[in-house]
Order: C-alpha cells, then sequence, then structure tokens
C-alpha cells in the first residue's frame, strides 16, 4: 500500500475520537447492542492497527452487514422511520471504521460523519445539542485534516487548532447564510413516523389501567405572555377533547367521525381584550397543539377544529412556535346541535349501574344542571377520596362504580372521567378534556414552562346560557393540585419523579441548582426564538424590516452582496500578498513571453528553468533562438543575478525586460 | 586560469580513466570544492573505486586507501600509540587518517563503532585519540564507497551519519560505447591505461573556493531553494524532509556548481543538477519508495517539477 494511501496514526486517533463523540447524543436512543457493537468495532480497528488482528474477509464483513439488518429489524421492528434509518447509519459508521485502511475508506466515513452529525437534530434542536453538534463537526474537520498529514506519527493536539482556524473563517459566511439563505421547504424528506414516540398525553385514556403514572421532567412547551402571567390555577392548556366512551377508555373523534356539517367550528362572538401569548413546542410527533379557551391562532397553518382546540395539519417534528389570542371569558357553543348534545351524553348501553342510579338521584336532588354539578364536586369534597400518583387497579367491569365506592384513589384521569360519567348518566352533555394545567413561572425572562408532569385531565360541562364550562373534579378532591402543582400534592406520598433519578426537576429545592436550570431554560428560549424559530416567516419579515419591500431581486443581491463583504478583505490581502512580491514584475513580463510561446504549442512545464525551456523552444523555433537567448540571459540576470546585474538601475533594467517581451511574438515554423 | 578551463581539464583527465561518467565526475569534483564529503554507492565493480583513485591523482592529494571490513577497529584508522622500549615512552603512530584524501572503501561493512570514529573525524577535522586531540592535515576530504544497503553483511549508516556525506553519487552502468571501449582497450597497448596525472594544484583549489565564496544567490532563487525543500518537508512522499543542514548543503553545491561554470550567481538549473546527488540520502521516501533509489529520482524529479522555478 503506498503511503499516499495510508491513514496516518494522528488521523487515525482523531478518527476514534469523533466515532465516540457522534453516537454519544444517539446513546440514550439506541438499544444496547449498537454501543457494544461501536466498542467492539473500536477494539477490533485498534487490534488491526497495531498488528494483532487482521482485518475482517469478506465473510466476515458481509455476516456483520446483515445481522446489522436483521438487528435493526428486530429491534425496531421496521426500517422505516427515523429511529431505524439513523439506527443503520450508526451501524454502517461502526462498520466502516473496521475495514477502513485506505485514506478514501476515511473520506467516506468522515463525510457519513458529517451526516450523522446532522441526524441528532432530527431528534432534538436544544442548545446543548447545538453546541455538541459544533464540538463533532470541530472534530471530524480535525480528523479531515489530519488525514492529509501524512508522516504524522504520533497523537497530535495541534490539529485541532487548525481544524477551529478553518471553522472560525467560515463563521462569518455561516452567518450571513444563516440569515440570508432561502429557507426551501425539504426536498426529500426522512420518514418521521416515530414508533416510540412518548408524550405527556395519549389519545385516548383508560384510567382504571394505569397503576403508577410514568412521570418526565420533559419540557412539553414553554409559553411567552405579551402582558402579565395570568394565575396559575387559570393556566389550563387544552390540548384533546374526549368525547367517546366505549369499554371503558376514553377517546377523542376524529375529523371524519363528525358529520359533515358539524366539522366546521361554530361562530363565537368575541368581546374584550384577549390574552395574547406564543408557544414554543417540543416535537412531538402529533398534531395536536396546546392553548387556554376560546384560542385563535395567527400563525399560518393553524386549524381551528369544532371543540375550539388547535391543531397543525401535519405532525410537530420540530420545536414549532405559534400565536395565540385567548378570550378566556366569552361564551362557546351557545347553542348546542342535536347531533353534539347526543354525542356529549352517550355512554354505554350497560355497566357501572350503581353510578348511573347515584347521578340520576343527585340530578333528581339537585334540579338544576348547575346545581348538579356542584353536588357532584361536593360529594367528591366531602368523601375520603385521595388524589393519588399510585392508584389501585380497576376491573374490567363496572371500573366506574368501583373507584367511585370501593378503591377512592385515583388521580386525574380517574376523577375527570367519574365526573363526566356521572354528568352523562343523568342527561348533562359533558366531556373530558386532556392537556396540560398550570406550569412553571421563570422569573428570568417570565416565561411559563410546561412540563410533562403537568399533563392534566378535566371536564367541560355543557349549561344552557353559559356553553361548555370548565370543571376539574381534581381540584375539588386535591386543591393543591391546582393551586401549587402536582409536587406539593404528593408532597406526602413521595412520588414526584421518583422514576426519574437524574431530573434537575428533583433538586429545585437546592438555590443554586434550580437557579441554573431556570436560567439555562431561559436561554433554551431564547435560542428557540431567534434560532431555531428563523424559519422563512421570520426571514422575510428581518428582511423588510431592514431594507423594505423585498423582490426576489434584492434578496438576491442582499445574499451576494454579503457574502462579498465577508470574503472581500481575504480576497484583498490575497491580492496585496502576491502583488507586493519583490520581482513579481519582472516574472510578470517573463510570463507573458511564455504565454506566447504557449500559445503556439510551447507550454513550459512547472519545472523547466528558463534557459532548459529556452534550449528546448530554440530547436523548435530557430528563427526566435536569438530573441529566446536574450530574454533569458536577461530574465537569469535579472532574477538571479543580484548586484551582477548588467550596467544600469534596476528600474531601467526591468524596462529593458519589458521592452524586449513586449517585441517577442513568435510565429509557428514550419511543418 | 579560468576555473571552467581547470575543470575541464580535470574532467578529461578522470574521463580517461573512467569512461562515460562525466556528470558523475563533475558533480564529484564539485563536492570537494565544496569542501564536502563523498560517498559513492553502487554494486561491486562500477568503478567505485577507479573514480576515488582518480580523483584523488587528479587534485594531487596525499591519499591513502582503508578497506574497510567487519573487523576494522577504530584504532585501525586514527593511530595507537606503541611503547618504545628504546627511549622508554609512548609513541604515537599515527592511523592511515592523517591524509589530505582518505579512501574509505566499502564503509557500510564495517561496524558501527569504526564507521562512527570515521564520521567524528569528518564532522570534526580533527581526532582524539588517547585523550590528545590532533588535527588533520588541510584539506582534508574522504571518498567513502558502499554496496547498496541490501547486501547481506553490511552494517547501513544510519541517517545522522549519513547527513555528514555533503553528496552521495551512483554510478551506474556505463552507456553501451563507453563499455564496449573499455572493452577494447583492455589488449591494446597503444591505449593502455594511464594513471591520471595531476591538473589541480592546491593554489588553484583554494582560487576555485574564493570562487564560490563570491557566488550570489538573490532572493528569488533562494526562494525557490526553500520551496523545493519545503516540499520534501510537506509532501507525502517522503517521511523525512530535507534537514536545515541540507538545505545549507544544497545551496553550497549550487554555488559551486556556479562557480565551476564560471557564473557569478547561482540559477534555478544548477540547484536542480545538484538536488538529486545532495538529496538522495538525506530523505526517507515513504511506504513501499524506500530503498528503491530509482523510485527516489523519480520522487526528486517530481519534486522538481512540481515546485517550478
Amino acid at each position: 500500500m503506498s503511503m499516499l494511501q495510508q491513514v496516518p496514526r494522528n488521523a487515525f486517533v482523531w478518527i476514534i475520537i469523533c466515532l465516540f463523540v457522534l453516537v454519544a447524543p444517539h446513546a440514550a436512543r439506541l438499544p444496547i447492542w449498537i454501543l457494544a457493537l461501536y466498542a467492539v468495532a473500536a477494539i477490533w480497528r485498534l487490534q488491526v492497527h497495531r498488528g494483532n488482528w487482521s482485518c475482517p474477509t469478506r465473510l466476515v464483513k458481509a455476516t456483520l452487514v446483515l445481522s446489522g439488518f436483521f438487528g435493526v429489524y428486530a429491534t425496531y421492528g421496521t426500517f422505516v422511520g427515523l429511529e431505524p434509518t439513523v439506527a443503520l447509519l450508526l451501524i454502517a459508521f461502526a462498520l466502516k471504521l473496521i475495514e477502513l485502511s485506505y485514506r478514501k475508506d476515511a473520506y467516506v466515513l468522515l463525510f457519513l460523519g458529517y451526516f450523522i452529525c446532522i441526524t441528532q437534530f432530527l431528534f432534538s434542536q436544544d442548545f446543548l445539542v447545538t453546541l455538541w453538534g459544533l464540538v463533532s463537526v470541530t472534530l471530524l474537520t480535525t480528523a479531515l485534516v489530519a488525514i492529509h498529514r501524512t508522516g504524522e506519527q504520533e497523537f497530535r493536539f495541534g490539529t485541532i487548532r487548525v481544524a477551529s482556524a478553518m471553522l472560525l473563517q467560515a463563521m462569518p459566511l455561516m452567518i450571513i447564510l444563516f440569515f440570508l439563505f432561502p429557507r426551501f421547504g425539504p426536498l426529500w424528506t426522512v420518514p418521521m413516523k416515530n414508533h416510540t414516540a412518548k408524550t405527556g398525553m395519549s389519545d385516548f385514556m383508560k384510567p382504571g389501567d394505569v397503576a403508577s403514572l410514568s412521570q418526565s421532567a420533559d419540557v412539553a412547551f414553554r409559553v411567552k405572555f405579551d402582558g402579565d402571567i395570568p394565575d396559575k390555577s387559570a393556566l389550563y392548556w387544552r390540548g384533546l377533547v374526549f368525547s367517546r366512551i366505549e369499554e371503558g377508555a376514553w377517546s377523542a373523534l376524529g375529523f371524519y367521525d363528525l358529520p359533515p356539517n358539524q366539522r366546521r367550528p361554530k361562530e363565537v362572538t368575541i368581546s374584550g381584550d384577549p390574552l395574547r401569548y406564543s408557544i414554543i413546542m417540543e416535537p412531538t410527533q402529533q398534531r395536536w397543539l396546546f392553548g387556554l379557551k376560546y384560542a385563535r391562532s395567527e400563525t399560518q397553518a393553524v386549524i381551528q377544529t369544532s371543540n375550539f382546540l388547535l391543531f397543525s395539519p401535519f405532525p410537530i417534528e420540530t420545536d414549532f412556535m405559534y400565536t395565540v389570542n385567548s378570550w378566556t371569558n366569552v361564551v362557546v357553543d351557545d347553542v348546542l346541535s342535536d347531533w353534539r348534545r347526543k354525542t356529549e351524553t352517550r355512554l354505554p348501553r350497560t355497566g357501572d349501574a350503581r353510578t348511573r342510579k347515584l347521578s340520576v338521584e343527585l340530578r333528581a336532588e339537585a334540579g338544576t344542571d348547575e346545581a348538579f354539578v356542584g353536588l357532584v364536586l361536593d360529594k367528591f369534597r366531602r368523601e375520603p377520596y385521595v388524589y393519588t400518583l399510585r392508584p389501585d387497579l380497576l376491573s374490567d367491569q363496572d371500573a366506574i362504580d368501583e373507584f367511585l365506592f370501593e378503591s377512592m384513589r385515583g388521580f386525574c384521569e380517574h376523577y375527570a372521567s367519574a365526573f363526566v360519567f356521572m354528568m352523562r348518566a343523568a342527561g348533562v352533555p359533558a366531556r373530558v378534556v386532556a392537556g396540560y394545567q398550570g406550569g412553571e413561572i421563570n422569573p428570568i425572562n417570565k416565561t411559563v414552562i410546561v412540563h410533562q408532569f403537568d399533563a392534566h385531565a378535566w371536564a367541560e360541562v355543557w349549561l344552557a346560557s353559559r356553553g361548555w364550562v370548565r370543571v376539574d373534579p381534581t381540584a375539588a378532591v386535591s386543591p393543591q393540585r391546582i393551586e401549587f402543582g402536582l409536587e406539593e400534592a404528593v408532597e406526602s406520598e413521595g412520588s414526584f419523579l421518583s422514576t426519574v433519578l437524574l431530573s434537575p426537576q428533583r433538586y429545585r429545592r437546592i438555590p443554586a441548582l434550580n437557579a441554573l436550570r431556570l436560567r439555562y431554560d431561559a436561554l433554551t428560549y431564547q435560542w428557540q426564538t431567534w434560532v431555531v424559530g428563523f424559519d422563512n416567516e421570520r426571514q422575510f419579515d428581518l428582511l423588510r424590516r431592514v431594507f423594505g419591500e423585498t423582490t426576489a431581486k434584492a434578496f438576491a443581491v442582499t445574499l451576494l452582496g454579503g457574502l462579498a463583504l465577508v470574503m472581500l478583505p481575504f480576497a484583498i490581502s490575497l491580492f496585496f500578498t502576491r502583488e507586493l512580491h519583490p520581482e513579481s514584475r519582472l516574472g510578470k513580463h517573463y510570463r507573458i513571453a511564455c504565454k506566447r510561446l504557449a500559445k503556439i504549442g510551447l507550454v513550459r512545464a512547472p519545472g523547466e528553468t528558463p534557459s532548459v525551456f529556452a534550449q528546448r523552444a530554440a530547436k523548435v523555433l530557430p528563427d526566435y533562438a536569438s530573441q529566446l537567448w536574450q530574454i533569458t540571459h536577461l530574465y537569469n540576470q535579472l532574477a538571479y543575478g543580484g548586484a551582477q546585474t548588467p550596467a544600469g538601475n534596476a528600474a531601467q533594467n526591468l524596462q529593458d525586460f519589458a521592452r524586449i517581451t513586449r517585441r517577442f511574438r513568435p510565429k509557428k515554423q514550419g511543418a | 586560469m579560468h576555473i571552467q578551463v581547470i575543470i575541464d581539464s580535470a574532467v578529461e583527465e578522470i574521463g580517461r580513466t573512467l569512461l562515460g561518467k562525466e556528470p558523475q565526475i563533475r558533480l564529484a569534483l564539485c563536492c570537494l570544492f565544496a569542501r564536502g564529503h563523498l560517498l559513492i554507492e553502487d554494486l561491486p565493480g562500477m568503478g567505485k573505486t577507479t573514480l576515488s583513485h582518480a580523483l584523488a591523482a587528479v587534485l594531487g592529494l596525499s591519499w591513502k586507501r582503508v578497506q574497510f571490513t567487519s573487523d576494522l577497529l577504530p584504532a585501525d584508522i586514527l593511530g595507537v600509540s606503541v611503547f618504545d622500549a628504546a627511549d622508554g615512552s609512548f609513541n604515537f603512530h599515527p592511523g592511515p587518517i592523517f591524509t589530505q584524501l582518505l579512501l574509505a572503501d566499502e564503509i557500510n561493512r564495517t561496524t558501527p563503532r569504526t564507521q562512527s570514529a570515521l564520521l567524528e573525524a569528518m564532522a570534526e577535522g580533527q581526532v582524539s585519540v588517547e585523550g590528545e586531540t590532533r588535527s588533520l592535515p588541510q584539506p582534508f576530504f574522504v571518498i567513502a564507497t558502499q554496496n547498496p544497503i541490501h547486501q547481506s553483511g553490511t552494517y547501513p549508516l544510519p541517517e545522522s551519519q549519513l547527513d555528514r556525506f555533503l553528496m552521495r553519487l551512483e554510478l551506474g552502468y556505463p552507456p553501451p560505447h563507453a563499455e564496449r571501449e573499455m572493452l577494447e582497450r583492455r589488449y591494446s597497448a597503444a591505449l593502455e591505461i594511464q594513471y591520471p596525472r595531476q591538473c589541480i594544484d592546491y593554489d588553484q583549489l583554494e582560487m576555485i573556493r574564493v570562487a564560490v565564496s563570491q557566488v550570489h544567490a538573490s532572493e528569488n532563487l533562494l526562494d525557490y531553494l526553500q520551496r523545493l525543500v519545503a516540499y520534501t518537508r510537506q509532501s507525502a512522499e517522503f517521511e523525512v524532509g530535507i534537514s536545515p543542514r541540507g538545505a545549507l548543503a544544497l545551496l553550497d553545491c549550487a554555488k559551486t556548481w556556479a562557480a565551476m561554470h564560471n557564473r557569478g550567481h547561482v540559477v534555478p538549473e544548477d540547484v536542480q543538477l545538484v538536488l538529486p546527488a545532495v538529496a538522495g540520502h538525506r530523505l526517507i521516501p515513504s511506504g513501499d519508495y524506500a530503498g528503491d533509489g530509482h523510485a527516489l529520482v523519480d520522487l526528486l524529479q517530481r519534486n522538481v517539477d512540481v515546485v517550478g522555478p
């Protein structure tokens, strides 16, 4: 193998470092066997390098590739989708390392590395992830620099300085491209459907099946209010409406489950100033959005449903920002259509007989729907119901009876479900609403951070002349849950985030850590607003603000002008270093003469000295031999002779030389 | 007398005994005029010893020849003190190194210990024997010959010691017409080999050296030379590039070459012509080029082609 094709030792070390840096952000998502594969690949490669083991044979390689495919299929059950695709890429990356022997393999590996570096942004565009991406790119560039430094046989840290300098020089270009490069829609897409997507919410609800609510301290979304932040207990972020109960499970009605004349939201008469706020959502891979009661959004492509929810036509796969106006006091659905009344009072034919009986009795006792709601809430308040994250499992049959009369332990879903059941049993239209309640106020930038553990379920009851009214039975059972949040509500139980050991949320009682956490969250908000949220709308906005009305031409001119502005200083400095080089004028004249010879087919090889070239040229062009020698001698003397130049000063000599080269106009001779 | 004439006559004189090797003869002279030691490397029977004898004769220097063998000891070259029973003291008997021109035949056949004793003397111009420092005569040249290293029973010189030689020459097979002449001469009385006569005396040697010291190397030329050297350091083809000492050697030889051709300044051709001889043994080609002399020449030619004056 030629040395030219070898990968130097130094580069090799950097490549291994890259390997681990690139796989790190994916590590938590990947099955353990892929991580093991990385360790094996690195060790194998190291042993090959030290001459202990040999490179894998074709058969071994084929087996490894096939088992990689098999492993991915066995783990994910499919090859389509983001996670299996990325897993396949990462496996390819590790396997390529084993057969890395030529420089061209290293190229493939490193360019694949840049691509893998991008894939981490498909999962998260967090600020830290971006920093990590920068580190990865620096290391990859370092490896790329190192494979061009043959002969570096031991590890050198200094290579990273070269790579960093290169990347720093590219930084101004990057910033210009970030602000000005047109943001097209994607030309191609990786199928994103995420099989293992986790969110705080799912699109159905069956409280009896949950023994211990799994909690997550991940952020669901962040909200920034234009004015003051309303009281926490008023922050009910509506996400989904569950109108259907089948076999003990609540689910939402799909768009096509509605009769055509019910699909559009009813007109709502609005009055007063709305609450204005913007929400940045973390990716959910789902299409529902969140908002306070009666929300309208000005953001393009946000749809309002007939339940007055906000909806996105496409799944939220990246951080998504939208602005909302909410009127919390208006009456929605003041007149209930027959279809809706039927739908929102429908119950399974049989089951939970005790509950049904109780409901009818209470309704009769109350006289009005409103008083009935009060009576039911009173029941929750007075009787020994317990708010807990560790409820008992309920049987499939008569689950609500079991909960209401026997176990009496549950969390929001149990209470919402039982409450709505009771309402419907008495003929009052009611439904379950799922979403988030409350949130944490970050004092640093006045945003509301809503975490996954703020997920909540409550009820909406339709009352004549008041429309849909929010009723939260959980608040009756556990007022702390609404006033202070989940942590306070389950303090005695000790179950708050008991499964998530490393979450910073667990340590919020330590002031220094908490301040740090909030500060980082504020930074994340800025990052999401200004960098991640910088889409083509904002881009046009910015350009319009700076340059007035934007046309395609102005846009192009700005982009190119910006690039030129960044490149110009480099170009100028290059230009001057070249021009200020001593003797360059002499060389220029000589090159003119050479160019004329090149035109008639006599090209001077780069290594050819003037004399050697003159000798060759004189043979071909005997008529010009004397002129050629005159030029060559004078050039040699002026360029190399120093003080022994012929009489006359330097400027004079240069002029003479320029004159004779100008006169030199060779023509092709003979055949 | 004109330098070029002196040198032409010397070349002609040597050419009478070593046929068809004019470029190598000129380079060998260049090396000696630049006050450097010369290493001649080739297979046995290629005329290495003939060339070194002829050089010594033409320069009229006192010379001694040492055949290096594996049992040669440093004292065999440097000399030794012998107890003289008559006056009851030790008398120093100088070794063969105390001469103006030392022919070290097959230097790579002897042990590193003896090699380093010789090479130290070459670098210092003096030897230390039994605690006493003794100067070597002036001028002092070493012409060493060696077989290519892949012959068995040899101790290859390490790079640091190869560096002490200003030039390394390879003779190669003679051209067919020269070989024919050599064969014909073998039994012809009329053309019997004459021992070369002296063509350059000590004064002329000094004159040449003065001329060399006055040769001008312009900015342009130094620039070119530096670029050539830098290329060998950066290029992937060489594991080890030309050292600063190598760069100095290159400049010295180029200047001498210019002076030998009666020029007051160095031009790029001078550098290009001496480059293979000066740089060849200082470079370590990387990878599979190692040990292949011809590939090295190609690499150097590429170096010259790529860099450009």
